[in-house]
C-alpha cells in the first residue's frame, strides 16, 4: 500500500513563519486530489497544531502520513508540556503569553479546534516532558 | 453550470522576441510556464489572465490580446463603459467628464460604469446585514470583482468558492441595464447594442468569454485602456458640448485602486488586499479557518489594485493620487437613492444567475493510491535537489521540477546542480 510520510519542523516563536507548514501540509494534499471539506479540516488542525508548537512548545516536528485509508498528523514538541489535558480541551481555556496575545494568538481555542475538526485525537504530555498530539482522519474513497 | 475553460487564454508569448529567461515563469502564480529549447512556453490550462507574466518580460515578448487588438471590427452600434482607472490615465487636470464627452465622440453611448459601483455597495451593504448571524452563512465573505482572483480561487482555492459574494460583477450588471434600455427604447432601431468594457486588463476578456456568475455575458468585448488612449487624448480638447455624463460620487470612482471598493460599505468589517503573492498568502490563510471576524475581503489580483493592471498607461501611484483627489472632490457618500437600492436588493437585480459559480475542469484526477504513490516519488525527488530554486532546468521552482520528472515531462538530468554534484 503506498504510503506518503513527510516531517516538517517547527521553530517556537516564530510568528513571521507560523502557519507555513500548515500551508504546505495543505499544498500536498491538494496535490494527491483529496476532497476539499477533508482538506479544510486537516489544514485547520495542522495550523492550529503548528501555532501550538510556535506559542508554547519549544521546538517541534509536524509528521505527516497519509495512506489510501487515512491522514495521520503526529506533532511533536520538547516544550512545558500541557499540566491538565481536561481543562485544555475546555473553549477559551488558554495558558498563552502576554506576547502571544498580543499578536492575535492563544484564543484558547486550539485544542478544541483540532478535536471539532479531526476523527480522531491523542494526547500525550506530562508537565516537562513535552506534548504529542496524534490527529487522525479517515479516508473514503469515492 | 458555467464551466469555465481555462485553455483559452487570452496572453500570448511571441517566440521571436523571447530569449529565455526564466523571469515570467518564476512570476507565474500557477505554474503555467516551462522554458523548453530555449523559450517560454505554457503548459496545461492552467493560466488565469493575471498578466504577471506580461509585467516581468524584459522583451515585451508577452501580450495580451483584447477585442480591439484581435482586430475585431467594433460594432457600429457602440456603447461603452469604463473601469474608473481609465478616469486617472491623464494627469490631475482631467476630469472624469471630459473623458465620457471624449468616449462620446469615439463611441455611438457612453455611461458611467463608477455608478454601477456605489449600486453595488449598497446592495453588498445589505446582503451582508441579511446574513449576519445566521447559521448557514459563510464568512468571510469574498469580492467577485476581479476576475483572476475569482479564477485562482476556482483553480487553487475552490473550498472557497462558497465565499465569492453571489453577485454578478457590476461592470456586467451594468451591460445588462445598458441592453435592456436600448433595447426598450429602440435607440438603434431593431439594432441589438453592442456593449464594451474599458479595462485596465486583459483578464476581462476571459470573463467575457466564460462568465462565472452568468451563463453568458453582457458585454461584447473588452479594449485595453492603453489602446483607447490616444483616441482619447485626441478628443479631449473637444469642447462642445454642455453634457454632464459623470454622475458617481468618489466612492464609485474610488473603486480603481486597493481599498477603493471596501471604503463604499459603511458599517461592515472589512480588509483590502492588493498584488498576487499577498493575496495567495490571504486565501490560503482563510482556507485554513482564520479570519472569521472579517466579513467581506476586497481582493485585486495587481498591486494597489485595478491602477496597477498590465493594460493601463499611467503610472500606479500618480493614478493612486488622481483617483484620491477625486474622492475629496466628489465626496464619500454614495450618489445612491434607498428606494432605488431596496428595489434592486428585493428584485435580485445583482444575484448570480448560474446554480453554481463556475468549477474549473479540474486536472486529470488519479485514483488516490496512485496519487499518494505519485506524491511520494515526487517528496523523494525533492529531497535529492539542491534547493537553489534557480529556474534553469526549465521548471519554475524545485517542487514543481520534481513533479515533473515525476510526471516524465524531464528527465532528472535537467538538472544541472545534481549533475554538477554527481
Amino acid at each position: 500500500m503506498p504510503i506518503l510520510s513527510k516531517r516538517f519542523s517547527i521553530k517556537a516563536r516564530d510568528y513571521l513563519r507560523a502557519g507555513e507548514v500548515a500551508i504546505e501540509v495543505k499544498g500536498i494534499l491538494k496535490k494527491i486530489g483529496l476532497d476539499a471539506e477533508l482538506i479544510r479540516r486537516v489544514s485547520i488542525c495542522a495550523y492550529e497544531a503548528e501555532i501550538n508548537v510556535v506559542l508554547h512548545g519549544g521546538d517541534g516536528t509536524l509528521h505527516l502520513f497519509v495512506d489510501p485509508s487515512a491522514i495521520g498528523m503526529v506533532v511533536r514538541d520538547n516544550g512545558p508540556g500541557i499540566e491538565n489535558i481536561e481543562l485544555a480541551m475546555k473553549e477559551g481555556y488558554s495558558t498563552a503569553t502576554e506576547e502571544a496575545r498580543e499578536m492575535g494568538f492563544g484564543a484558547g481555542m486550539g485544542l478544541p479546534n483540532i478535536k471539532k475538526n479531526s476523527d480522531g485525537l491523542k494526547i500525550d504530555s506530562e508537565k516537562g516532558m513535552g506534548t504529542l498530539l496524534a490527529i487522525s482522519f479517515d479516508l473514503k474513497e469515492e | 453550470m458555467a464551466q469555465m475553460s481555462r485553455s483559452s487564454s487570452y496572453i500570448r508569448m511571441e517566440k521571436g522576441l523571447c530569449t529565455g529567461c526564466v523571469l515570467c515563469m518564476k512570476a507565474c502564480p500557477t505554474k503555467s510556464i516551462r522554458v523548453r529549447d530555449g523559450k517560454a512556453t505554457r503548459v496545461g490550462d492552467r493560466c488565469i489572465d493575471c498578466g504577471e507574466c506580461i509585467r516581468v518580460c524584459p522583451r515585451g515578448a508577452i501580450k495580451a490580446v483584447t477585442t480591439w487588438s484581435g482586430q475585431a471590427e467594433l460594432s457600429p452600434h457602440s456603447v461603452v463603459g469604463a473601469s474608473p482607472v481609465l478616469y486617472a490615465q491623464f494627469g490631475n487636470e482631467v476630469m472624469p467628464n471630459d473623458i465620457l464627452i471624449a468616449l462620446r465622440k469615439i463611441f455611438n453611448y457612453v455611461y458611467d460604469q463608477a455608478y454601477a459601483h456605489e449600486l453595488y455597495n449598497a446592495v453588498t451593504e445589505l446582503y451582508i446585514k441579511g446574513n449576519r448571524g445566521k447559521e448557514e452563512s459563510v464568512w468571510p465573505l469574498i469580492s467577485p470583482a476581479c476576475p483572476v482572483v475569482n479564477r485562482l480561487i476556482a483553480l487553487r482555492f475552490p473550498s472557497l468558492l462558497k465565499h465569492l459574494l453571489p453577485f454578478i460583477p457590476p461592470r456586467e450588471v451594468a451591460a445588462r441595464e445598458m441592453r435592456r434600455r436600448f433595447k426598450e427604447k429602440k435607440i438603434f432601431g431593431d439594432q441589438e447594442a453592442a456593449v464594451y468594457h474599458i479595462s485596465p486588463c486583459s483578464a476581462k476578456m476571459i470573463s467575457i468569454q466564460a462568465p462565472m456568475f452568468t451563463e453568458k455575458s453582457y458585454l461584447s468585448g473588452a479594449l485595453g485602456i492603453n489602446e483607447i488612449y490616444d483616441l482619447v487624448v485626441k478628443h479631449l480638447g473637444d469642447e462642445d458640448e454642455d453634457l454632464i455624463l459623470h454622475v458617481s460620487s468618489g466612492v464609485g470612482v474610488g473603486w480603481g485602486m486597493s481599498g477603493g471598493e471596501i471604503a463604499g460599505l459603511d458599517d461592515v468589517a472589512c480588509l483590502a488586499v492588493s498584488g498576487m503573492q499577498e493575496m495567495i498568502r490571504y486565501l490560503e490563510k482563510i482556507e485554513m479557518g482564520l479570519f472569521r471576524n472579517i466579513e467581506y475581503f476586497e481582493f485585486r489580483s495587481c498591486r494597489e489594485g485595478c491602477i496597477g493592471g498590465p493594460l493601463t498607461v499611467a503610472d500606479k501611484y500618480q493614478a493612486k493620487g488622481i483617483l484620491q483627489k477625486f474622492g475629496r472632490m466628489f465626496g464619500h457618500g454614495k450618489r445612491v437613492r434607498r428606494s432605488q437600492v431596496q428595489r434592486a436588493y428585493q428584485e435580485g437585480w445583482f444575484l448570480k444567475e448560474t446554480l453554481e459559480i463556475g468549477t474549473v475542469k479540474g486536472e486529470k484526477r488519479l485514483p488516490i493510491a496512485e496519487a499518494i504513490a505519485r506524491q511520494d516519488r515526487i517528496e523523494s525527488i525533492l529531497r535529492k535537489l539542491p534547493g537553489k530554486e534557480c529556474g534553469q532546468c526549465g521548471s519554475p521552482d524545485c517542487k514543481t521540477f520534481a513533479e515533473d520528472v515525476a510526471d516524465g515531462q524531464v528527465k532528472q538530468e535537467s538538472c544541472f546542480q545534481l549533475r554538477a554534484s554527481g
